[in-house]
């Protein structure tokens, strides 16, 4: 019994992944095992390897070596589209929207299972119809979530920066993901709207059981959300546990911390 | 034994010519990221204004390759002061740029046919002439162009490695935002490369026209996909990797009809043996002889 | 001037928009809704045709089944050329689509016992010596015909029945695809046209949605074919130049690449241009011989496209904001 609950409790078992392009090594022999409903951030310098390590993770890069093991089923060889599937879901740093749909038709897209994404269903309008309108019912709420309402059938184009980024995680929310992971989401956002999205993450974590894996330059940000910070620099990771202990581990000031600390 | 140095001997021909074509092209890629769709009635422009001065007018014939030239980059450069440009500060898309050039070429080849007619034409050079080498027969023709084309291809690649506005030319492919930055002159680059482009479409077609003995409005356009094929093979952008798949791939049309490969390819496919080495090089190495895959993030 | 108010020129112009608007049709679908630069597309009408000529011809099997096998060819093509090169990026993709239809074209030019090769469609070798594939369709043609005659007199022409009956399949075709590009099928195309990463990292399969349009487009491309064999009665290996394909396109962005409807307003005056220097007397275009009028007719589309993309790249009825959005 104890076992089994263990063994349950992991979502995600990264396994000695590495990846090269050429002679560029971003990630380098990486390990960890994420448990579920935790919420654990990764850090470290720009070009440290972090967003290559998402692009892994999501199959939108295949590793060179190791394995990926996302609720009991190797990942690491399927396609992208597959493991978004699944349930594993990324967003991007710097907030990909499409320009030229809607801000309700960005979150609409997302939703899994719709009958019209298939050709076949174009024979079913009926069944189209329905599953159309309970998913702009469920797109009005995540924009309401986050302040967009008023967006709804704007050009995703037109919004700002930090508006993106919003869209960006209500989009990837309606994907109905068990894990997601976000590639900085608070980089240009400002300090407010940051409290904001943080109490809105700590709810979904707690309502909805997701698990989250989530990228940030700055520790202080995600020091309080965080139960567990992965410190990673030159493509592996250098530091690994709870929030407090990495605030001061040597290794990790010098790597990365250091400068900045003594700067404020 | 015989047979394969003649093949092989008119594949270096081919090949040099194709090289010349493609790195026009492959240079307008890497700094313009424009697929040149006009680059084949360049060729046939060159040839026709050459046949106009040294056979219409009477002129020496080297003189008359070199005003062709210069014609080829005087319409270069016309077309990038009223088209290129603005499209370039409109941030014109990749269809826009696709479309635009099929335009000029559409446009180009009527204006060729308007003012040149539709016979086929002949420079006044003996083409009769032929030596005996191994066994392989050996045109005069022929063989000037190979000289005269290796020493244009050589002048290129050192050019593109030795002069400034080469080193420019690369600097400015590899990095828009960095070359701009750091002080290069944008507009004299991509004016340079017209000008390179528009030069060497003028003695391409030129050579080709020697080669083919006789030749119509139709020449360049129906080798603008071989140019295609030589540009990636060698690598899109790479301006090197075109010289190089350029002589490759003029190697692969001629060997291909060796009896040895399924008893020769008949020479009435020999375009169809570069379109399928376009789409064999598309399917197995996109990204060219040189090139190594560069993943998509 | 005569021929401008002369009804059977522009029932010609009519018969060719159809055919060219359906054409067309395949092309807006696989880049107005899928982002596709498809350059071969020729390659689809000239194999859709030439397989109802020797179907018809050589093995003599009955128009209306030669037809239904031409749109399947044209739609097995679509799939093939997908399944082989639409992993590409865009610009190697409509290279490599180029050279598929250009290998169509040399193999039917080179296939002489089976194309009939440089002369077209009437060497192709027939068991009763007799090359034509149209009398089936001919039928109703003449059907038609008569039934117009005693109402309209010598204005009832086959070009005026292939008008009637050319145009209800567009219309109908406009209609499907319009609806078509409603459903959410559609918009997450619309998503991979602008970036594919956002619509995989949603668990689409973005390679999947886009074959699909390609062999719908080519599907287009194939009864296009169809009309085509049907109106010009012949076929030759250079009716199928690369040239046709950016027909396709300055109907496609005289339109405006999203703007489905706007194709039947964009393929009338493509019928018109086409038609005008082909049978038009007036001055100056009296003063050309008909090849000049064909190198006019290449200039004026070629001139047309330049124009469209640097001064209205939105075409017609396309939405400027559309464009620049960043
Ligand atoms: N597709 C790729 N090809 C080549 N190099 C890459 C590729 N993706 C990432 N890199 C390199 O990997 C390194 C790490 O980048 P990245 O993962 O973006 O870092 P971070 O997100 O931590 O700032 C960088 O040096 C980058 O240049
Ligand atoms: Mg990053």
């Amino acid at each position: 019994m104890e076992t089994t609950k263990t063994l349950n409790s992991s979502v995600l078992d990264v396994r000695n992944i590495s990846v090269s392009f050429g002679g560029v090594k971003p990630v380098q022999d990486v390990s960890f095992t994420i448990k579920e409903n935790s919420f654990t951030s990764v850090i470290g310098p720009n070009g440290a390897g972090k967003t290559s390590l998402f692009n892994l993770l999501s199959g939108m890069n295949k590793v060179s070596s190791g394995e990926i093991i996302f609720m009991g089923e190797a990942i690491h060889s399927i396609h992208a589209h597959k493991i978004a599937q699944k349930g594993l879901v990324r967003t991007f740093q710097g907030a990909k929207v499409i320009r030229r749909l809607t801000v309700a038709e960005n979150l609409m897209m997302a939703v899994k299972g719709n009958p019209g994404d298939n050709l076949l269903g174009f024979f079913n309008p009926r069944a189209r119809k329905s599953f159309e309108v309970k998913a702009r019912e469920e797109a009005m709420r995540r924009l309401d979530q986050v302040g967009l309402t008023k967006f709804a059938d704007e050009y995703a184009g037109i919004l700002s920066g930090g508006q993106r980024k919003l869209l960006d995680l209500s989009r990837a929310l309606m994907a109905d993901p068990k894990m997601l992971l976000l590639d900085e989401p608070f980089a240009g956002v400002n300090p407010t709207l940051v409290e904001k999205l943080l109490t809105v993450l700590a709810a979904l974590r707690k309502e909805q059981s997701i698990t989250f894996l989530l990228i940030e330059h700055d520790l202080e940000t995600v020091m309080n959300i965080s139960d567990r910070v992965i410190v990673m620099a030159d493509g592996k990771i250098i530091a690994d546990g709870l929030p407090k202990s990495i605030y001061e581990n040597d290794l990790v000031i010098d790597a990365y911390l250091g400068s900045r600390r003594k700067d404020s | 034994m015989s047979d394969f140095i003649q093949y092989f001997f008119n594949g270096l021909v081919v090949g040099c010519i194709f090289a010349i074509a493609a790195v026009g092209i492959s240079l307008l890629y890497s700094v313009l990221r424009l697929v040149n769709f006009a680059a084949g009635d360049f060729l046939t422009l060159g040839a026709f204004i050459t046949y106009f001065l040294s056979v219409t007018l009477e002129l020496n014939f080297l003189l008359s390759v070199v005003v062709s030239m210069i014609a080829g980059m005087a319409i270069s450069w016309f077309l990038e002061l009223v088209l290129w440009r603005n499209l370039r500060r409109n941030k014109a898309g990749t269809l826009a740029l696709f479309l635009v050039a099929t335009g000029v070429a559409l446009m180009l080849r009527p204006i060729i046919q308007f003012i040149f007619g539709t016979e086929t034409r002949k420079f006044n050079i003996d083409i009769l002439k032929t030596y005996d080498f191994l066994g392989a027969r050996i045109p005069q023709t022929q063989l000037l162009v190979l000289i005269f084309a290796s020493a244009s291809i050589l002048t290129i690649a050192l050019f593109i490695a030795k002069a400034r506005i080469g080193k420019d030319m690369r600097a400015y492919a590899n990095n828009p935002g960095l070359a701009s930055v750091s002080g290069i002159n944008v507009d004299r680059v991509v004016l340079a490369t017209w000008l390179i482009s528009g030069a060497l479409g003028s003695l391409a077609g030129v050579f080709q026209g020697l080669v083919q003995g006789q030749f119509n409005n139709a020449m360049g356009e129906s080798l603008l996909l071989s140019f295609f094929a030589a540009v990636v093979l060698g690598t899109i952008g790479d301006a090197y990797g075109a010289l190089a798949g350029g002589l490759l791939l003029g190697l692969i049309m001629e060997l291909s009809q060796l009896s040895i490969f399924f008893g020769g390819v008949p020479s009435n496919y020999k375009p169809v043996v570069a379109f399928a080495t376009l789409v064999l090089v598309l399917l197995f190495k996109p990204e060219g002889i040189f090139g190594y895959r560069a993943r998509k993030v | 001037m005569e021929a401008f108010i002369q009804p059977g020129f522009w029932i010609f112009v009519l018969a060719l928009a159809g055919i060219y608007g359906i054409f067309s049709l395949g092309l807006q679908i696989q880049y107005g809704v899928g982002g596709i630069m498809n350059f071969g597309h020729v390659g689809m009408m000239a194999v859709s045709g030439y397989t109802i000529a020797v179907l018809v011809i050589k093995y003599e099997w009955s128009f209306w089944w030669a037809a239904l096998a031409g749109v399947i060819l044209a739609a097995f093509l679509g799939a093939l050329l997908g399944l082989t090169t639409l992993r590409l990026s865009g610009d190697y993709f409509a290279i490599a689509s180029i050279a598929f239809a250009e290998i169509v074209r040399y193999w039917i030019l080179n296939t002489d016992n089976v194309t009939g090769g440089t002369q077209g469609t009437l060497a192709i070798p027939s068991p009763n010596g007799f090359a034509s594939y149209t009398d089936k369709p001919d039928v109703i043609l003449t059907w038609i015909s008569d039934r117009l005659y005693p109402i309209i007199g010598d204005e009832a022409s086959r070009d005026l029945s292939m008008v009637l009956i050319v145009w209800p399949f567009f219309g109908l075709f406009i209609w499907l695809s319009s609806r078509l590009q409603k459903t959410s099928w559609a918009r997450v195309l619309r998503a991979t046209r602008e970036d594919d990463d956002v619509p995989r990292s949603l668990g689409k399969n973005v390679f999947r949605f886009r074959l699909q349009t390609l062999i719908i487009g080519s599907v287009f491309g194939g009864l296009a074919g169809v009309f085509w064999s049907v109106q010009f009665a012949l076929l030759a290996p250079e009716d199928f130049l690369r040239i046709v394909t950016f027909y396709g396109w300055m109907i496609l962005i005289l339109a405006g690449a999203t703007r489905v409807k706007g194709l039947f307003v964009a393929a009338i005056f493509f019928g018109f241009l086409y038609g005008a220097t082909r049978f038009l007397e007036f001055w100056p275009l009296s003063l050309l011989s008909s090849p000049e009028r064909a190198y006019l007719r290449v200039f004026l589309i070629g001139l047309v496209i330049v124009l469209l993309m640097v001064k209205r790249p939105q075409g017609l009825f396309g939405k400027r904001q559309e464009m620049i959005l960043e």
